[in-house]
């Protein structure tokens, strides 16, 4: 005979819903997550485990006030019966077995969670609890509603024969590894963290699942912890692009002293595979191109390696980079109809100075004449200007400075800008 | 004050303009644009990156001077989304390898290395090792640089030449309009009629 037992928090709370899991899944191996205020267990031969259904309801409370969670807890023959009992009794509400449907007699219709059509057809048939359509004919039922008409109504009866539906505790992705001799250089700790990659990622492709972020923590010899984390281009189980990645990303960011004890963590998601559309335009496989990323990051900074994404402000060559990861694939448009093919595309391209090299400009009645910089000199033939460009005053480091176009003798197009610390070459037009 | 001593473009000049000079770039190939500073050069490498990401490709540019401004390619109609940004900070051998490498990963419609306006010579076989990577995927890959510098491994090298600013506002030039710059097909190896001598395209770029 099954025994359902539910777990009601009357004020639903995201931080209680862990615990509640947590707790049933120590008391039973058939837990259900019946949504942010339910959890269902199945009480099936627990009886000679932890006793009696009233010893089991009374440690259940137990565990979750220890946890700080107020829960109702019902137990009955089917999942319906068990939440009436646990919503409409007190803390601890015990439906003998076999008592399920004149429990569930004045239940509300909403217990069953039907859709909105399926409310509305039984309301206007004046039905409003689980007793009166228990007492409909069946025959009748299922001429109107098809199958859906008994499976409610043995619901509404409190026969229950769907199993609850297995939850299983989120899978954490670490491995550890300790190193008592410590690890002084970077190849033998990535070789330790290739293995431990390699650990993860095997287990990554068990649960079908792809990896979007490496983080690891390291116990160095001088007490401290250097930890650090990358994030492919795209999600991954691949154990060689993820070692290829935690290797350059140690090379960018090595630890500053012998490494003692090491871990690493994946965090999982679930890579939806689908195949290509033929209109689709290629993309580089998530393998390929975080090797490649992670090989181009032991070339050059790291943090010069990604997508620009423009700030929200005024101030000249605000941008930041992000990450750079593959785009959810968009079929190609007809050919011809790219917006640079309609001549959006012909804008004039600037070279910015990184930072603005000092220039020496003479100014002759308020406008440039002559400038001189790293690489630059020669007469003004042309200029328009100057533009006051200012912001964020309210912060520490407000911006203000006066801009100018100017043309040279040698045709070389380039923008000035004069502060307070005088002039500099912000760009080249090109 | 003149602005530019150039004339007007003589007759005979392509009227194509900017999409039939795109066009020309061919995939799987190594490219060259070669021009001074302020000759359109990049802005023509700008043009051919946010044309490749706007037919849904993905975009790789190698800024061998970290002078990119994601603001104007913004405008230029480049999702910068579609965009990976190699900067090298000024030094180039890491650029030379950094473009080798993309473009050998496959997947890229279009990879550029933009030398600025190093004047550094490549390393020794630099073009051929290019072309060859390039050959292997279906990607544009282009190198910017004021002068040739992959030898004779470029199936395409665009030269670029400004012609005249434009400047709004008279007497008084009230700001920059755009720049007027000319480009020749110096060599073509798919299509030698792109390489006619006195065939040029007339590309208008505006701020």
């Amino acid at each position: 005979m099954t025994r359902i037992a539910c777990l009601f928090v009357p004020v639903a709370a995201e931080r209680v819903k862990p615990a509640l899991l947590e707790i049933a899944l120590r008391h039973s191996p058939t837990v259900e997550d019946g949504g942010p205020d339910t959890v269902y267990l199945d009480l099936g031969g627990l009886e000679r485990l932890w006793g009696c259904e009233e010893e089991i309801a009374r440690r259940l409370h137990h565990a979750a006030g220890e946890r700080g969670a107020t829960v109702r807890i019902g137990i009955a023959g089917s999942r319906a019966g068990a939440r009436f009992a646990a919503r409409a009794g007190g803390d601890v509400t015990i439906v003998p077995p076999g008592m399920d449907a004149r429990w569930l007699g004045p239940a509300p219709l909403a217990l069953l969670g039907l859709g909105p059509e399926m409310s509305a057809r039984l309301g206007r048939w004046g039905i409003r609890t689980l007793g009166e359509l228990a007492d409909l004919p069946s025959h009748g039922l299922a001429e109107r509603l098809g199958g859906e008409g008994p499976r409610l109504q043995r619901l509404a009866r409190g026969e229950d024969a769907t199993p609850l539906r297995l939850w299983t505790p989120p899978a954490v992705f670490e491995e550890s590894a300790d190193c008592p001799w410590g690890v002084e250089t970077l190849e033998p700790l990535g070789d330790l963290v290739a293995g431990l990659a390699e650990i993860l990622c095997a287990r990554l492709r068990r649960y079908e699942l792809s990896a979007d972020a490496f983080e690891w923590t390291c116990r160095l010899a001088n007490h401290a912890v250097h930890e650090g984390a990358c994030a492919p281009a795209a999600p991954l189980a691949d154990s060689a692009a993820a070692a290829a990645l935690l290797r350059a990303s140690l090379a960018a960011r090595p630890p500053r002293a012998a490494v003692m004890a090491i871990t690493l963590r994946a965090r999982p998601v679930r890579v939806q595979i689908s195949q290509p559309r033929f209109d689709e335009p290629p993309r580089p496989s998530p393998r390929l191109l975080t090797a490649t990323l992670a090989r181009l990051s032991a070339l050059v900074d790291a943090r010069g390696i990604g997508s620009p994404a423009i700030l929200d402000t005024h101030r000249p060559d605000a941008h930041q980079m992000t990450p750079f990861l593959l785009p959810s694939p968009q079929p190609s448009p007809p050919r011809g109809e790219g917006r640079a093919e309609t001549g959006e595309g012909a804008v004039l391209a600037i070279r910015r100075m990184r930072p603005p090299q000092l220039a020496e400009v003479l100014v002759a009645a308020g406008t440039p004449t002559h400038l001189r910089a790293a690489g630059l000199a020669g007469r003004i033939i042309a200029g328009a200007g100057p533009w006051r460009v200012s912001g964020e005053w309210w912060t520490e480091v407000p911006f203000v400075q006066d801009e100018w176009d100017v043309e040279l003798d040698d045709g070389t197009l380039c923008r000035l800008a004069h502060d307070s610390r005088g002039w500099h070459l912000e760009a080249v037009y090109d | 004050m003149a602005t530019s001593t150039e004339s007007l473009p003589p007759p005979g000049w392509d009227r194509e303009g900017l999409d039939g000079l795109l066009n020309a770039f061919p995939e799987g190939r190594l490219s060259e644009i070669v021009g001074p500073r302020s000759s359109g050069g990049g802005s023509l490498l700008l043009a051919l990156l946010a044309r490749a990401a706007s037919r849904g490709g993905l975009v790789a540019l190698v800024d061998g001077a970290d002078a990119f401004d994601p603001e104007t390619a913004a405008r230029a109609g480049l999702d910068l989304r579609a965009l990976l940004w190699v900067r090298c900070g000024g030094r180039l051998p890491p650029a030379w390898s950094a473009a080798d490498l993309l473009a050998r990963c496959p997947g890229f419609a279009a990879v550029a290395l933009d030398l600025g306006t190093a004047e550094g010579a490549a390393p020794p076989s630099f073009g051929v090792r290019l072309q060859r990577a390039a050959a292997e995927n279906p990607a544009v890959v282009v190198v910017r640089a004021p002068r040739h510098v992959t030898g004779s491994a470029a199936a395409l090298v665009v030269s670029v030449r400004r012609v005249r600013a434009h400047w709004i506002g008279a007497p008084r030039r009230i700001r920059l309009g755009g720049l007027l710059s000319e480009a020749r097909v110096l060599r073509s190896r798919f299509d030698p009629r792109l390489a006619t001598p006195g065939r040029a395209w007339l590309l208008e770029w505006r701020t």
